[in-house]
Protein backbone atom coordinates (compact mmCIF):
# COMPACT_ATOMS: atom_id res chain seq x y z
CA UNK A 1 0.00 0.00 0.00
CA UNK A 2 1.50 3.28 -1.08
CA UNK A 3 0.88 6.67 0.40
CA UNK A 4 -1.09 9.11 -1.75
CA UNK A 5 1.75 11.58 -1.58
CA UNK A 6 4.19 9.28 -3.28
CA UNK A 7 1.71 8.42 -6.02
CA UNK A 8 1.11 12.09 -6.61
CA UNK A 9 4.79 12.78 -6.75
CA UNK A 10 5.36 10.01 -9.21
CA UNK A 11 2.54 11.24 -11.38
CA UNK A 12 3.85 14.78 -11.29
CA UNK A 13 7.35 13.68 -12.18
CA UNK A 14 6.17 11.64 -15.13
CA UNK A 15 3.86 14.33 -16.31
CA UNK A 16 6.56 16.99 -16.21
CA UNK A 17 8.86 14.64 -18.09
CA UNK A 18 6.22 14.26 -20.75
CA UNK A 19 5.63 17.97 -20.98
CA UNK A 20 9.32 18.59 -21.29
CA UNK A 21 9.40 16.66 -24.55
CA UNK A 22 7.00 19.06 -26.15
CA UNK A 23 8.34 22.23 -24.69
CA UNK A 24 11.78 21.32 -25.97
CA UNK A 25 10.71 20.02 -29.36
CA UNK A 26 8.63 22.84 -30.81
CA UNK A 27 7.71 26.06 -29.14
CA UNK A 28 5.21 27.27 -31.71
CA UNK A 29 1.87 25.72 -30.89
CA UNK A 30 -1.67 26.94 -30.80
CA UNK A 31 -3.57 26.90 -27.54
CA UNK A 32 -5.66 23.94 -28.56
CA UNK A 33 -2.62 21.94 -29.51
CA UNK A 34 -0.99 22.79 -26.24
CA UNK A 35 -4.09 21.76 -24.40
CA UNK A 36 -4.25 18.47 -26.21
CA UNK A 37 -0.63 17.80 -25.47
CA UNK A 38 -1.00 18.66 -21.81
CA UNK A 39 -4.01 16.45 -21.43
CA UNK A 40 -2.46 13.57 -23.28
CA UNK A 41 0.71 13.71 -21.28
CA UNK A 42 -1.24 13.90 -18.06
CA UNK A 43 -3.33 10.90 -19.05
CA UNK A 44 -0.34 8.87 -20.08
CA UNK A 45 1.50 9.77 -16.91
CA UNK A 46 -1.50 8.78 -14.83
CA UNK A 47 -1.90 5.50 -16.63
CA UNK A 48 1.76 4.69 -16.31
CA UNK A 49 1.67 5.36 -12.59
CA UNK A 50 -1.24 2.99 -12.22
CA UNK A 51 0.38 0.31 -14.32
CA UNK A 52 3.55 0.71 -12.39
CA UNK A 53 1.99 0.53 -8.99
CA UNK A 54 -0.31 -2.33 -9.82
CA UNK A 55 1.95 -5.22 -10.44
CA UNK A 56 -0.30 -7.53 -8.45
CA UNK A 57 -3.66 -6.76 -9.91
CA UNK A 58 -3.52 -4.73 -13.03
CA UNK A 59 -6.06 -2.09 -13.80
CA UNK A 60 -7.14 -2.54 -17.36
CA UNK A 61 -8.21 1.05 -17.91
CA UNK A 62 -4.62 2.25 -17.70
CA UNK A 63 -3.53 -0.44 -20.13
CA UNK A 64 -6.29 0.55 -22.50
CA UNK A 65 -5.29 4.19 -22.26
CA UNK A 66 -1.68 3.34 -23.00
CA UNK A 67 -2.63 1.15 -25.91
CA UNK A 68 -4.81 3.88 -27.34
CA UNK A 69 -2.05 6.43 -26.95
CA UNK A 70 0.52 4.15 -28.52
CA UNK A 71 -1.67 3.59 -31.56
CA UNK A 72 -0.86 7.11 -32.65
CA UNK A 73 2.67 7.13 -33.98
CA UNK A 74 3.18 10.81 -33.18
CA UNK A 75 2.93 10.03 -29.48
CA UNK A 76 5.87 7.67 -29.53
CA UNK A 77 8.46 10.14 -28.19
CA UNK A 78 6.15 11.17 -25.38
CA UNK A 79 5.43 7.60 -24.40
CA UNK A 80 9.02 6.54 -24.46
CA UNK A 81 9.97 9.59 -22.48
CA UNK A 82 7.31 9.18 -19.84
CA UNK A 83 7.74 5.47 -19.53
CA UNK A 84 11.48 5.42 -19.75
CA UNK A 85 11.99 8.13 -17.21
CA UNK A 86 12.53 5.73 -14.38
CA UNK A 87 15.74 3.81 -14.49
CA UNK A 88 17.27 4.27 -17.89
CA UNK A 89 17.22 1.64 -20.55
CA UNK A 90 16.20 -1.45 -18.66
CA UNK A 91 13.09 0.12 -17.21
CA UNK A 92 12.36 1.50 -20.64
CA UNK A 93 12.58 -1.90 -22.22
CA UNK A 94 10.48 -3.55 -19.55
CA UNK A 95 7.89 -0.84 -19.86
CA UNK A 96 7.77 -1.16 -23.61
CA UNK A 97 7.39 -4.89 -23.29
CA UNK A 98 4.62 -4.23 -20.87
CA UNK A 99 3.04 -1.97 -23.42
CA UNK A 100 3.25 -4.77 -25.96
CA UNK A 101 1.73 -7.06 -23.44
CA UNK A 102 -1.09 -4.60 -22.98
CA UNK A 103 -1.65 -4.51 -26.70
CA UNK A 104 -1.59 -8.26 -26.94
CA UNK A 105 -3.93 -8.40 -24.02
CA UNK A 106 -6.34 -6.12 -25.82
CA UNK A 107 -6.25 -8.22 -28.97
CA UNK A 108 -6.75 -11.36 -26.96
CA UNK A 109 -9.63 -9.83 -25.10
CA UNK A 110 -11.17 -8.81 -28.37
CA UNK A 111 -10.90 -12.32 -29.75
CA UNK A 112 -12.29 -13.77 -26.60
CA UNK A 113 -15.07 -11.27 -26.73
CA UNK A 114 -16.08 -12.25 -30.23
CA UNK A 115 -16.06 -15.87 -29.20
CA UNK A 116 -18.00 -15.26 -26.06
CA UNK A 117 -20.38 -12.94 -27.81
CA UNK A 118 -21.88 -15.82 -29.70
CA UNK A 119 -22.40 -17.80 -26.56
CA UNK A 120 -23.79 -14.77 -24.85
CA UNK A 121 -26.18 -14.03 -27.65
CA UNK A 122 -27.44 -17.55 -27.66
CA UNK A 123 -27.99 -17.68 -23.93
CA UNK A 124 -29.40 -14.17 -23.89
CA UNK A 125 -31.94 -14.93 -26.55
CA UNK A 126 -32.96 -17.99 -24.59
CA UNK A 127 -33.23 -15.95 -21.45
CA UNK A 128 -35.16 -13.15 -23.09
CA UNK A 129 -37.53 -15.60 -24.62
CA UNK A 130 -38.19 -17.25 -21.29
CA UNK A 131 -38.46 -13.85 -19.65
CA UNK A 132 -41.02 -12.74 -22.16
CA UNK A 133 -42.96 -15.90 -21.68
CA UNK A 134 -42.79 -15.41 -17.95
CA UNK A 135 -43.73 -11.76 -18.24
CA UNK A 136 -46.70 -12.51 -20.42
CA UNK A 137 -47.63 -15.12 -17.93
CA UNK A 138 -47.25 -13.15 -14.75
CA UNK A 139 -48.20 -9.62 -15.69
CA UNK A 140 -51.82 -10.67 -15.69
CA UNK A 141 -52.03 -11.08 -11.93
CA UNK A 142 -49.06 -8.91 -10.88
CA UNK A 143 -47.60 -5.91 -12.64
CA UNK A 144 -44.24 -6.39 -11.00
CA UNK A 145 -42.39 -8.38 -13.59
CA UNK A 146 -42.78 -5.84 -16.33
CA UNK A 147 -41.46 -3.11 -14.06
CA UNK A 148 -38.59 -5.41 -13.21
CA UNK A 149 -37.78 -5.70 -16.85
CA UNK A 150 -37.93 -1.94 -17.27
CA UNK A 151 -35.56 -1.44 -14.34
CA UNK A 152 -33.18 -4.00 -15.76
CA UNK A 153 -33.21 -2.19 -19.06
CA UNK A 154 -32.44 1.11 -17.36
CA UNK A 155 -29.51 -0.41 -15.53
CA UNK A 156 -28.26 -2.02 -18.74
CA UNK A 157 -28.35 1.30 -20.56
CA UNK A 158 -26.41 3.04 -17.84
CA UNK A 159 -23.90 0.25 -17.70
CA UNK A 160 -23.32 0.73 -21.41
CA UNK A 161 -22.72 4.44 -20.88
CA UNK A 162 -20.34 3.73 -18.04
CA UNK A 163 -18.46 1.26 -20.20
CA UNK A 164 -18.01 3.93 -22.80
CA UNK A 165 -16.74 6.39 -20.21
CA UNK A 166 -14.12 4.21 -18.59
CA UNK A 167 -11.25 3.62 -21.00
CA UNK A 168 -11.16 0.01 -22.08
CA UNK A 169 -14.56 -0.49 -20.54
CA UNK A 170 -16.09 -1.89 -23.71
CA UNK A 171 -13.92 -4.92 -23.34
CA UNK A 172 -14.96 -5.68 -19.80
CA UNK A 173 -17.67 -8.23 -19.79
CA UNK A 174 -18.59 -8.79 -16.16
CA UNK A 175 -19.96 -6.13 -13.90
CA UNK A 176 -17.75 -6.82 -10.93
CA UNK A 177 -14.56 -5.92 -12.70
CA UNK A 178 -16.31 -3.01 -14.38
CA UNK A 179 -17.19 -1.61 -10.99
CA UNK A 180 -13.67 -2.18 -9.74
CA UNK A 181 -12.23 -0.45 -12.76
CA UNK A 182 -14.60 2.44 -12.27
CA UNK A 183 -13.53 2.80 -8.66
CA UNK A 184 -9.89 2.79 -9.61
CA UNK A 185 -10.48 5.19 -12.46
CA UNK A 186 -12.42 7.65 -10.33
CA UNK A 187 -9.71 7.68 -7.70
CA UNK A 188 -6.93 8.30 -10.15
CA UNK A 189 -8.94 10.93 -11.96
CA UNK A 190 -9.36 12.70 -8.67
CA UNK A 191 -5.66 12.51 -8.02
CA UNK A 192 -4.96 13.84 -11.48
CA UNK A 193 -7.39 16.71 -11.06
CA UNK A 194 -5.82 17.53 -7.74
CA UNK A 195 -2.28 17.72 -9.00
CA UNK A 196 -3.31 19.60 -12.11
CA UNK A 197 -5.22 22.13 -10.09
CA UNK A 198 -2.22 22.67 -7.87
CA UNK A 199 0.00 23.23 -10.84
CA UNK A 200 -2.48 25.56 -12.51
CA UNK A 201 -2.86 27.59 -9.36
CA UNK A 202 0.87 27.81 -8.93
CA UNK A 203 1.57 28.87 -12.48
CA UNK A 204 -1.20 31.44 -12.44
CA UNK A 205 0.20 32.88 -9.29
CA UNK A 206 3.62 33.00 -10.81
CA UNK A 207 2.09 34.86 -13.71
CA UNK A 208 0.35 37.41 -11.58
CA UNK A 209 3.45 38.12 -9.61
CA UNK B 1 -18.67 -14.74 18.22
CA UNK B 2 -17.52 -11.22 17.71
CA UNK B 3 -20.74 -10.11 16.25
CA UNK B 4 -22.66 -11.56 19.18
CA UNK B 5 -20.57 -9.58 21.60
CA UNK B 6 -20.90 -6.49 19.51
CA UNK B 7 -24.65 -6.83 19.39
CA UNK B 8 -25.61 -5.09 22.67
CA UNK B 9 -23.45 -2.14 21.70
CA UNK B 10 -25.15 -2.02 18.40
CA UNK B 11 -28.76 -2.19 19.43
CA UNK B 12 -29.12 1.17 21.25
CA UNK B 13 -27.50 3.07 18.43
CA UNK B 14 -29.66 1.24 16.00
CA UNK B 15 -32.70 2.35 17.88
CA UNK B 16 -31.39 5.86 18.06
CA UNK B 17 -30.90 6.10 14.38
CA UNK B 18 -33.99 4.11 13.66
CA UNK B 19 -36.24 6.47 15.59
CA UNK B 20 -34.72 9.39 13.76
CA UNK B 21 -33.37 10.76 17.03
CA UNK B 22 -30.84 12.98 15.42
CA UNK B 23 -30.73 12.99 11.70
CA UNK B 24 -27.99 15.57 11.67
CA UNK B 25 -25.55 13.24 13.27
CA UNK B 26 -26.60 10.60 10.84
CA UNK B 27 -25.81 12.98 8.05
CA UNK B 28 -22.46 13.65 9.55
CA UNK B 29 -21.71 9.98 9.75
CA UNK B 30 -22.65 9.64 6.15
CA UNK B 31 -20.41 12.51 5.23
CA UNK B 32 -17.56 11.15 7.27
CA UNK B 33 -17.85 7.82 5.59
CA UNK B 34 -18.26 9.40 2.23
CA UNK B 35 -14.98 11.25 2.56
CA UNK B 36 -12.55 8.75 1.10
CA UNK B 37 -9.27 8.05 2.89
CA UNK B 38 -7.76 10.34 0.26
CA UNK B 39 -5.50 7.84 -1.36
CA UNK B 40 -5.38 6.38 -4.78
CA UNK B 41 -4.04 3.02 -3.85
CA UNK B 42 -5.27 2.37 -0.36
CA UNK B 43 -8.91 2.57 -1.28
CA UNK B 44 -8.60 0.15 -4.10
CA UNK B 45 -6.61 -2.04 -1.80
CA UNK B 46 -9.70 -2.11 0.36
CA UNK B 47 -11.51 -3.84 -2.42
CA UNK B 48 -9.37 -6.89 -1.98
CA UNK B 49 -10.44 -7.30 1.61
CA UNK B 50 -13.64 -8.95 2.71
CA UNK B 51 -16.35 -6.36 2.88
CA UNK B 52 -16.72 -6.13 6.64
CA UNK B 53 -13.02 -5.63 7.16
CA UNK B 54 -13.04 -3.00 4.48
CA UNK B 55 -15.90 -1.28 6.24
CA UNK B 56 -13.97 -1.40 9.46
CA UNK B 57 -10.97 0.16 7.79
CA UNK B 58 -13.15 2.83 6.29
CA UNK B 59 -14.69 3.62 9.60
CA UNK B 60 -11.36 3.70 11.33
CA UNK B 61 -9.91 6.08 8.82
CA UNK B 62 -12.90 8.34 9.11
CA UNK B 63 -12.54 8.17 12.86
CA UNK B 64 -8.96 9.26 12.48
CA UNK B 65 -10.09 12.12 10.33
CA UNK B 66 -12.61 13.07 12.99
CA UNK B 67 -10.09 13.03 15.80
CA UNK B 68 -7.60 14.94 13.74
CA UNK B 69 -10.09 17.58 12.80
CA UNK B 70 -10.92 17.95 16.50
CA UNK B 71 -14.43 18.77 15.59
CA UNK B 72 -16.56 18.17 18.69
CA UNK B 73 -19.65 17.14 16.81
CA UNK B 74 -17.55 14.90 14.65
CA UNK B 75 -16.18 13.15 17.71
CA UNK B 76 -19.71 12.61 18.89
CA UNK B 77 -20.47 11.10 15.55
CA UNK B 78 -17.43 8.93 15.94
CA UNK B 79 -18.77 7.53 19.18
CA UNK B 80 -21.97 6.66 17.43
CA UNK B 81 -20.11 5.21 14.55
CA UNK B 82 -19.52 1.83 16.08
CA UNK B 83 -22.06 -0.08 13.99
CA UNK B 84 -20.60 -0.81 10.60
CA UNK B 85 -23.64 0.43 8.78
CA UNK B 86 -26.68 2.49 9.68
CA UNK B 87 -29.21 0.04 11.00
CA UNK B 88 -32.76 1.06 10.28
CA UNK B 89 -33.51 -2.60 9.54
CA UNK B 90 -32.79 -3.69 13.03
CA UNK B 91 -36.13 -3.44 14.84
CA UNK B 92 -37.93 -5.72 12.42
CA UNK B 93 -35.09 -8.16 12.78
CA UNK B 94 -35.37 -7.96 16.55
CA UNK B 95 -38.89 -9.27 16.24
CA UNK B 96 -37.52 -12.10 14.25
CA UNK B 97 -34.99 -12.75 16.97
CA UNK B 98 -37.71 -12.97 19.57
CA UNK B 99 -39.68 -15.37 17.51
CA UNK B 100 -36.84 -17.74 16.99
CA UNK B 101 -35.54 -20.03 19.69
CA UNK B 102 -32.50 -19.18 21.73
CA UNK B 103 -29.88 -20.90 19.69
CA UNK B 104 -31.32 -19.93 16.39
CA UNK B 105 -31.50 -16.37 17.61
CA UNK B 106 -27.76 -16.33 17.79
CA UNK B 107 -27.58 -17.75 14.35
CA UNK B 108 -30.03 -15.26 13.01
CA UNK B 109 -28.15 -12.35 14.50
CA UNK B 110 -25.14 -13.66 12.70
CA UNK B 111 -27.19 -13.72 9.62
CA UNK B 112 -28.45 -10.21 10.18
CA UNK B 113 -25.00 -8.84 10.63
CA UNK B 114 -23.93 -10.62 7.51
CA UNK B 115 -26.85 -9.23 5.59
CA UNK B 116 -26.07 -5.78 6.87
CA UNK B 117 -22.49 -6.02 5.80
CA UNK B 118 -23.59 -7.04 2.41
CA UNK B 119 -21.45 -10.07 1.70
CA UNK B 120 -19.03 -12.32 3.35
CA UNK B 121 -18.52 -12.91 7.00
CA UNK B 122 -15.31 -13.35 8.89
CA UNK B 123 -13.36 -16.51 9.44
CA UNK B 124 -14.11 -17.04 13.16
CA UNK B 125 -17.84 -16.84 12.55
CA UNK B 126 -17.36 -19.34 9.84
CA UNK B 127 -15.67 -21.81 12.14
CA UNK B 128 -18.46 -21.32 14.63
CA UNK B 129 -21.33 -21.90 12.31
CA UNK B 130 -19.99 -24.73 10.26
CA UNK B 131 -19.77 -27.43 12.93
CA UNK B 132 -23.35 -26.65 13.83
CA UNK B 133 -24.53 -27.10 10.34
CA UNK B 134 -22.64 -30.35 10.14
CA UNK B 135 -23.85 -31.83 13.41
CA UNK B 136 -27.48 -30.77 13.38
CA UNK B 137 -28.57 -29.35 10.09
CA UNK B 138 -32.14 -28.84 11.21
CA UNK B 139 -31.19 -26.29 13.88
CA UNK B 140 -28.78 -24.21 11.93
CA UNK B 141 -31.29 -22.53 9.74
CA UNK B 142 -33.80 -20.42 11.64
CA UNK B 143 -36.25 -20.79 8.85
CA UNK B 144 -36.38 -24.51 9.55
CA UNK B 145 -37.59 -23.92 13.09
CA UNK B 146 -40.67 -22.23 11.84
CA UNK B 147 -41.54 -25.00 9.47
CA UNK B 148 -44.41 -27.32 10.08
CA UNK B 149 -43.79 -31.00 10.42
CA UNK B 150 -45.10 -31.82 7.00
CA UNK B 151 -42.54 -29.68 5.27
CA UNK B 152 -39.74 -30.66 7.54
CA UNK B 153 -38.68 -33.69 5.59
CA UNK B 154 -38.55 -31.79 2.38
CA UNK B 155 -36.45 -29.14 4.04
CA UNK B 156 -34.08 -31.68 5.38
CA UNK B 157 -33.64 -32.94 1.89
CA UNK B 158 -32.95 -29.43 0.80
CA UNK B 159 -30.47 -29.15 3.62
CA UNK B 160 -28.70 -32.20 2.41
CA UNK B 161 -28.49 -30.73 -1.02
CA UNK B 162 -27.15 -27.52 0.39
CA UNK B 163 -24.48 -29.24 2.40
CA UNK B 164 -23.51 -31.09 -0.72
CA UNK B 165 -23.27 -27.80 -2.43
CA UNK B 166 -21.22 -26.40 0.38
CA UNK B 167 -18.74 -29.19 0.12
CA UNK B 168 -18.63 -28.76 -3.58
CA UNK B 169 -18.29 -25.00 -3.50
CA UNK B 170 -14.68 -24.49 -2.35
CA UNK B 171 -13.27 -25.99 -5.51
CA UNK B 172 -15.31 -23.67 -7.70
CA UNK B 173 -14.59 -20.70 -5.54
CA UNK B 174 -10.86 -21.13 -5.40
CA UNK B 175 -10.77 -21.46 -9.14
CA UNK B 176 -12.68 -18.33 -10.06
CA UNK B 177 -11.77 -16.15 -7.11
CA UNK B 178 -8.21 -15.05 -7.28
CA UNK B 179 -7.85 -12.32 -4.68
CA UNK B 180 -9.98 -13.31 -1.73
CA UNK B 181 -9.65 -16.92 -0.75
CA UNK B 182 -12.54 -18.02 1.34
CA UNK B 183 -13.16 -21.62 2.18
CA UNK B 184 -16.92 -21.35 1.79
CA UNK B 185 -19.41 -19.34 -0.11
CA UNK B 186 -21.86 -17.94 2.36
CA UNK B 187 -24.97 -18.11 0.38
CA UNK B 188 -28.00 -19.35 2.09
CA UNK B 189 -31.29 -19.99 0.44
CA UNK B 190 -34.37 -18.79 2.21
CA UNK B 191 -37.66 -20.55 1.85
CA UNK B 192 -38.86 -20.63 -1.66
CA UNK B 193 -35.55 -19.66 -3.16
CA UNK B 194 -33.85 -21.91 -5.60
CA UNK B 195 -30.94 -23.96 -4.36
CA UNK B 196 -29.39 -25.31 -7.50
CA UNK B 197 -25.80 -24.36 -8.05
CA UNK B 198 -26.49 -21.86 -10.79
CA UNK B 199 -28.80 -19.69 -8.80
CA UNK B 200 -26.55 -19.97 -5.77
CA UNK B 201 -23.61 -18.75 -7.80
CA UNK B 202 -25.78 -16.05 -9.27
CA UNK B 203 -26.78 -14.92 -5.82
CA UNK B 204 -23.16 -14.82 -4.68
CA UNK B 205 -22.27 -12.77 -7.70
CA UNK B 206 -25.10 -10.37 -7.04
CA UNK B 207 -24.02 -9.92 -3.47
CA UNK B 208 -20.49 -9.18 -4.59
CA UNK B 209 -21.76 -6.61 -7.04
CA UNK B 210 -23.88 -5.03 -4.34
CA UNK B 211 -20.89 -4.73 -2.02
CA UNK B 212 -18.82 -3.09 -4.71
CA UNK B 213 -21.68 -0.78 -5.55
CA UNK B 214 -21.86 0.21 -1.93
CA UNK B 215 -18.20 1.13 -1.95
CA UNK B 216 -18.72 3.15 -5.10
CA UNK B 217 -21.68 4.83 -3.52
CA UNK B 218 -19.56 5.89 -0.60
CA UNK B 219 -16.87 7.16 -2.90
CA UNK B 220 -19.07 9.34 -5.05
CA UNK B 221 -20.27 12.43 -3.22
CA UNK B 222 -23.98 12.86 -2.79
CA UNK B 223 -24.64 9.27 -3.68
CA UNK B 224 -25.40 7.94 -0.23
CA UNK B 225 -29.05 8.71 -0.02
CA UNK B 226 -30.01 7.43 -3.40
CA UNK B 227 -31.45 3.99 -3.63
CA UNK B 228 -31.87 2.07 -6.79
CA UNK B 229 -29.09 0.86 -9.02
CA UNK B 230 -30.05 2.99 -11.98
CA UNK B 231 -29.96 6.23 -10.02
CA UNK B 232 -26.65 5.33 -8.42
CA UNK B 233 -25.22 4.52 -11.81
CA UNK B 234 -26.49 7.88 -13.02
CA UNK B 235 -24.64 9.62 -10.25
CA UNK B 236 -21.48 7.67 -10.94
CA UNK B 237 -21.64 8.51 -14.62
CA UNK B 238 -22.14 12.15 -13.80
CA UNK B 239 -19.19 12.09 -11.45
CA UNK B 240 -16.86 10.45 -13.93
CA UNK B 241 -17.96 12.84 -16.63
CA UNK B 242 -17.43 15.85 -14.43
CA UNK B 243 -13.99 14.61 -13.47
CA UNK B 244 -13.07 14.11 -17.08
CA UNK B 245 -14.40 17.54 -17.93
CA UNK B 246 -12.37 18.95 -15.10
CA UNK B 247 -9.23 17.40 -16.51
CA UNK B 248 -10.04 18.95 -19.87
CA UNK B 249 -10.68 22.28 -18.29
CA UNK B 250 -7.54 22.23 -16.22
CA UNK B 251 -5.39 21.32 -19.17
CA UNK B 252 -7.01 24.16 -21.06
CA UNK B 253 -6.24 26.46 -18.20
CA UNK B 254 -2.66 25.29 -18.11
CA UNK B 255 -2.42 25.81 -21.84
CA UNK B 256 -3.65 29.36 -21.70
CA UNK B 257 -1.18 30.29 -19.00
CA UNK B 258 1.92 32.10 -20.06
CA UNK B 259 4.32 29.85 -21.96
CA UNK B 260 6.76 30.72 -19.25
CA UNK B 261 5.37 27.64 -17.53
CA UNK B 262 7.33 25.47 -19.87
CA UNK B 263 10.50 27.15 -18.84
CA UNK B 264 9.52 26.62 -15.27
CA UNK B 265 9.16 22.98 -16.02
CA UNK B 266 12.58 22.98 -17.56
CA UNK B 267 14.17 24.58 -14.57
CA UNK B 268 12.23 22.27 -12.31
CA UNK B 269 13.45 19.24 -14.12
CA UNK B 270 16.96 20.55 -14.19
CA UNK B 271 16.94 20.95 -10.45
CA UNK B 272 15.34 17.58 -10.13
CA UNK B 273 17.97 15.84 -12.16
CA UNK B 274 20.63 17.53 -10.09
CA UNK B 275 19.04 16.55 -6.83
CA UNK B 276 18.28 13.02 -5.80
CA UNK B 277 15.53 11.64 -7.95
CA UNK B 278 12.67 10.72 -5.75
CA UNK B 279 12.73 11.87 -2.21
CA UNK B 280 14.39 15.26 -2.05
CA UNK B 281 12.67 16.52 -5.17
CA UNK B 282 9.46 17.82 -3.63
CA UNK B 283 11.07 19.34 -0.61
CA UNK B 284 13.68 21.18 -2.57
CA UNK B 285 11.86 22.30 -5.61
CA UNK B 286 8.25 22.89 -4.83
CA UNK B 287 8.64 25.60 -2.18
CA UNK B 288 10.58 27.65 -4.67
CA UNK B 289 7.71 27.27 -7.05
CA UNK B 290 5.02 28.15 -4.57
CA UNK B 291 4.83 31.76 -3.49
CA UNK B 292 6.09 32.21 0.00
CA UNK B 293 3.02 33.89 1.44
CA UNK B 294 0.65 31.19 0.50
CA UNK B 295 2.80 28.44 1.85
CA UNK B 296 3.02 30.17 5.16
CA UNK B 297 -0.68 30.84 5.21
CA UNK B 298 -1.44 27.24 4.58
CA UNK B 299 1.01 26.13 7.13
CA UNK B 300 -0.45 28.34 9.80
CA UNK B 301 -3.95 27.40 8.88
CA UNK B 302 -3.56 23.71 8.68
CA UNK B 303 -0.66 22.73 10.80
CA UNK B 304 -2.89 22.35 13.80
CA UNK B 305 -5.13 19.57 12.56
CA UNK B 306 -2.42 17.60 10.82
CA UNK B 307 0.16 18.05 13.48
CA UNK B 308 -0.25 14.61 14.99
CA UNK B 309 1.18 12.38 12.36
CA UNK B 310 2.55 14.49 9.58
CA UNK B 311 5.34 16.37 11.22
CA UNK B 312 8.13 14.52 9.51
CA UNK B 313 6.74 14.89 6.04
CA UNK B 314 7.92 17.59 3.67
CA UNK B 315 5.84 20.63 2.87
CA UNK B 316 4.64 19.38 -0.45
CA UNK B 317 2.85 16.40 1.00
CA UNK B 318 1.26 18.51 3.66
CA UNK B 319 0.00 20.84 1.00
CA UNK B 320 -1.52 18.01 -0.91
CA UNK B 321 -3.21 16.69 2.14
CA UNK B 322 -4.58 20.13 2.73
CA UNK B 323 -6.00 20.18 -0.71
CA UNK B 324 -7.63 16.86 -0.05
CA UNK B 325 -8.95 18.36 3.09
CA UNK B 326 -10.45 21.20 1.15
CA UNK B 327 -11.82 19.45 -1.89
CA UNK B 328 -14.99 17.88 -0.55
CA UNK B 329 -16.48 21.31 -0.05
CA UNK B 330 -15.30 22.59 -3.38
CA UNK B 331 -16.20 19.53 -5.29
CA UNK B 332 -19.91 19.79 -4.79
CA UNK B 333 -19.90 23.21 -6.34
CA UNK B 334 -17.27 22.97 -8.98
CA UNK B 335 -18.23 19.59 -10.31
CA UNK B 336 -21.44 20.96 -11.72
CA UNK B 337 -20.13 22.51 -14.86
CA UNK B 338 -16.77 23.49 -16.12
CA UNK B 339 -18.01 26.90 -17.17
CA UNK B 340 -19.24 27.52 -13.67
CA UNK B 341 -16.00 26.54 -12.06
CA UNK B 342 -13.87 29.29 -13.55
CA UNK B 343 -14.98 32.05 -11.16
CA UNK B 344 -14.89 29.51 -8.38
CA UNK B 345 -11.28 28.76 -9.00
CA UNK B 346 -10.33 32.40 -9.05
CA UNK B 347 -12.26 32.80 -5.83
CA UNK B 348 -10.39 29.92 -4.35
CA UNK B 349 -7.10 31.42 -5.39
CA UNK B 350 -8.09 34.67 -3.79
CA UNK B 351 -9.11 32.87 -0.67
CA UNK B 352 -5.80 31.15 -0.55
CA UNK B 353 -3.97 34.36 -0.99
Amino acid sequence: MRSPGSVKREFLRKWLKGLQVYSSSNNEMSILERKKVIKLSADVAMASTRIHSNSKYSSSWSRALMAKASNDASNAPLLSHVLGSDNGVSADRSMISEKDAAKRNLVMMRNKRIKSKKILRRSCSNKIRSLRRKAAHVVDDKGRTSSNIVAKKLVMKRTQVLKRLVPGGELIMDEISLIRETLDYILSLRLQVDVMRHLANASEKLDSM
Amino acid sequence: MESVEALPARSPTGELIGTGFNSQIGDEIQRLISVPPDSGSSFTALLELPANQAMELLIHSSEDAATIAQNPSATIAECRLSPPAPVPIFPSDAALVERASKFSSIMSTDEISRAKLGTVKEEPLDSVSNPNSNSSPAVSNPAVDQNTKSTKRKDREKKGKESNKKSKKPANESSDDGGEKLPYVHVRARRGQATDSHSLAERARREKINARMKLLQELVPGCNKISGTAMVLDEIINHVQSLQRQVEFLSMRLATVNPRVDFDFDTLLATESRSHVDMSFPGMVMPSMWPEGQVHMNREQYQQPWQTDELQQPVWIREEDNSNFITPENSLLSYDSSANSAPLHSNQVKMEM
